[in-house]
């Protein structure tokens, strides 16, 4: 018996008159890794805007543990237990790791706006940062401003950062987007590390990735799930081959 | 010891300084514009926590100033002629926080919704308002007029009475200190981190928990506190209050004064605070043009100098920490560089008096002083030497600027390599 981390019934987005998202349904098991694949244009990145809030639903609902937060804002979601990283690196450039880190994981252990007390000070802020750091292999760059980072590190960083909220629903944006075969397989083994009783939802490009990370694949082409299922069930099923010109998935 | 002295170190050499400052400047002009300078620094520090820390520029900041200026000046008449309760004139400045939080807090609600130019532009009707009301609510602002006040009010606890300019200077230096501990101190805080996130990258921070509009309002509030804080202290130094301290002057002045100073740094509001009192203060019994040479100095530090004038002191802080040796290597170099832009400068400044002297004299008489030197602005020779001074300054600048940036290139690589060793 499993439960649902997020839900996602029958959501739709138009933006102006283009249909974007049309009519998903979507339920992602608590404690797994679920892969959304799909090729480009197919609203894979819009999907993650409408479960993290960036974009206000058409139609349809989005669920979060039962709890509907359907075009609630961005922070609520995230308080709420959600988060999630970035395709393009999306980090405090002028902070550094460290600080990136920190104010990544404030609200959520109560520190919120206060302005009575130093953040230095807090040790529990400082050791989880320092355990963070060193999950992420970023412990000798952690005074580093996080702009001058190598670009791996900032990918390294972005999942730091959403890491640190502590939340158990992750969602991560292409992941090893640009990067080589070597810091893939890092990156991969990273995010599997992390993955223990969280719940991950992951668009990736990269089919190696996928395959090798996913308990659960789905298949979004055009706005719409033709196929989920085990990543089994995916490489065999032929509207997925259709999808993909039977080409990447082999 | 060591470990207070390293930690307190600068607090205490700031107290220090400020304390026996009156000691060597006896003269009542200097000790008004050190007052001045106070009063400017706290305002700059303020603004800076809306532009260096916050990221929000804004053309209206002299709002909470002012206004908290003509509360203040309403309210020390009022104790004088015993109408308002007492309330020592040392504690004003707590009050004058008040009123500019109050205001913050209402106006910042709707400005700080947005950042960018939404932000920059509803500043700059706030402002635009307030100025205009000065001359319509009459019983309040008195139009160009403004409001007349007189300090010395009340009891004289301890013979105190703010009647002498030296009274309120230590008055100003102890708020200033005050001001500017408790400013820094809310940079390492939370909120003051995530100030600096929402500066960096609003729409990540919204997805970490944090709504950017909390975060700004609260900066925005917390900052009209400081720089009411500061229009306090103005009503209380100048005794009067007039319509230009809620205008956009004065708001441009602080803008100018911070990103001289260098936004991004803490002291680089304080840096530039003191420069351009100090500048405006001497500079302007000298040169009617002396707005002119602010606009071009800051033109020159938005175009070279990023992070104003801090940012070149901090620079060369890997330097004096590593290896401070080094810096005498960088003297020769340095002092090329530096030579040969005054030249420049002196040249530039030449033609300007010549041309402004020429432009706005109101007889015949052409003999006029330029560096401490008669001469005939209506000859060819004063044009022709400030002239070639400029251009030799100029011809000098380009050979001697790539020593001293390779010098210092040069030490930077030495302590790089020292720390890597």
């Amino acid at each position: 018996m499993s439960t649902t981390a997020i839900e996602l019934r029958s959501v739709h987005k138009n933006f102006g008159a283009t249909e974007i998202i049309r009519g998903v349904d979507l339920a992602i098991e608590q404690a797994k890794i679920h892969a959304i694949i799909g090729p480009n244009g197919a609203g894979k990145s819009t999907l993650f805007n409408l479960m993290t809030g960036l974009h206000p639903l058409t139609a349809g609902s989005i669920h979060l543990k039962g709890r509907e937060i359907s075009s609630q804002a961005p922070y609520d979601i995230a308080r709420a237990g959600l988060a999630r990283s970035f395709q393009v690196t999306n980090i405090f450039a002028n902070m550094s790791v460290f600080e990136n880190i920190r104010c990544g994981m404030m609200w959520d252990r109560g520190y919120k706006y206060s302005f009575w007390r130093f953040a230095g000070r807090q040790r529990d802020l400082t050791e989880n940062c320092e355990a963070i750091l060193q999950q992420t292999g970023l412990t000798s760059r952690r005074n580093v401003p996080a702009g001058l980072l190598s670009y791996s590190d900032q990918r390294a960083l972005e999942i730091a950062i959403t890491l640190a909220s502590g939340a158990d629903v992750i969602l991560l944006d292409e992941p090893t987007a640009g990067m080589s075969r070597s810091e893939t397989t890092q990156a991969v083994d990273l995010i599997r590390a992390v993955s223990d009783n969280k719940t991950l939802v992951i668009v990736e490009h990269d089919m190696g990735v996928v395959f090798d990370l996913a308990d659960t694949i789905s298949v979004l082409v055009y706005g719409e799930i033709i196929a989920s299922g085990a990543p089994e069930e995916i490489r065999g099923d032929p509207k997925v081959r259709e999808a993909y010109l039977g080409a990447e998935v082999d | 010891m060591a470990g207070i002295l390293q930690r307190w170190g600068v607090w205490i050499a700031a107290a220090a300084v400020i304390l026996v400052m009156p000691v060597f400047v006896t003269s009542g002009f200097y000790i008004t514009m050190l007052n001045q300078m106070g009063v400017l620094i706290i305002f700059a520090l303020a603004y800076n926590m809306l532009l260096g820390q916050g990221g929000m520029l804004s053309f209206g900041h002299a709002v909470y100033f002012g206004l908290a200026g003509y509360t203040v000046a309403h309210y020390l008449n009022g104790i004088g002629e015993e109408t308002l309760p007492y309330l020592p004139v040392s504690l004003i400045p707590i009050m004058g926080g008040a009123v500019g939080l109050f205001f913050g807090v209402l106006i910042g609600f709707v400005s700080t919704r947005r950042a960018g130019t939404t932000f920059a532009m509803i500043s700059l009707g706030f402002a635009e308002m307030v100025t205009a009301l000065t001359l319509v609510v009459v019983t309040f602002f008195n139009g160009e007029e403004g409001i007349q006040t007189d300090r010395w009010v009340g009891p004289e606890p301890l013979g105190i009475t703010f009647g002498s300019d030296v009274q309120v200077y230590y008055l100003i230096g102890a708020w200033c200190l005050i001001a500017t501990a408790a400013m820094y101190a809310l940079t390492r805080t939370p909120f003051g981190r995530m100030c600096n996130a929402v500066r960096d990258n609003p729409e990540r921070v919204q997805f970490i928990g944090y709504s950017t509009h909390r975060i700004r309002w609260l900066a925005f509030s917390l900052s009209s506190f400081f720089a009411g804080l500061a229009g306090a202290l103005h009503a209380v130094n100048v005794e009067h209050v007039g319509f230009e301290t809620v205008g956009l002057a004065q708001s441009g002045l602080v803008l100018f004064m911070v990103w001289i100073g260098g936004a991004g740094i803490f002291m680089g509001p304080i840096l530039g605070a003191i420069l351009i009192t100090l500048l405006n203060s001497n500079l302007s019994d000298f040169t009617d043009a002396w707005y002119l040479y602010l606009g071009l100095l800051f033109m020159t530090v938005v175009m070279f100098a990023r992070n104003g004038l801090a940012g070149l002191i901090v620079m060369h802080e890997p330097i004096w920490k590593i290896k401070i040796g080094l810096f005498q290597k960088m003297i020769v170099p340095y002092a090329l560089g530096i030579g040969s832009t005054l030249l420049a400068v002196a040249g530039a400044i030449g033609i300007i008096e010549l041309a402004y002297f020429m432009s706005t004299r109101t007889t015949a008489e052409t003999i006029t002083h330029l560096y401490w030197v008669e001469i005939d602005a209506a000859g060819p020779v004063p044009w022709i030497a400030s002239a070639a001074a400029l251009a030799a300054g100029f011809a000098a600048c380009t050979r001697t600027y790539p020593i001293m940036a390779a010098s210092y290139n040069g030490a930077i690589a030495e302590v790089k390599a020292l720390v890597a060793s």
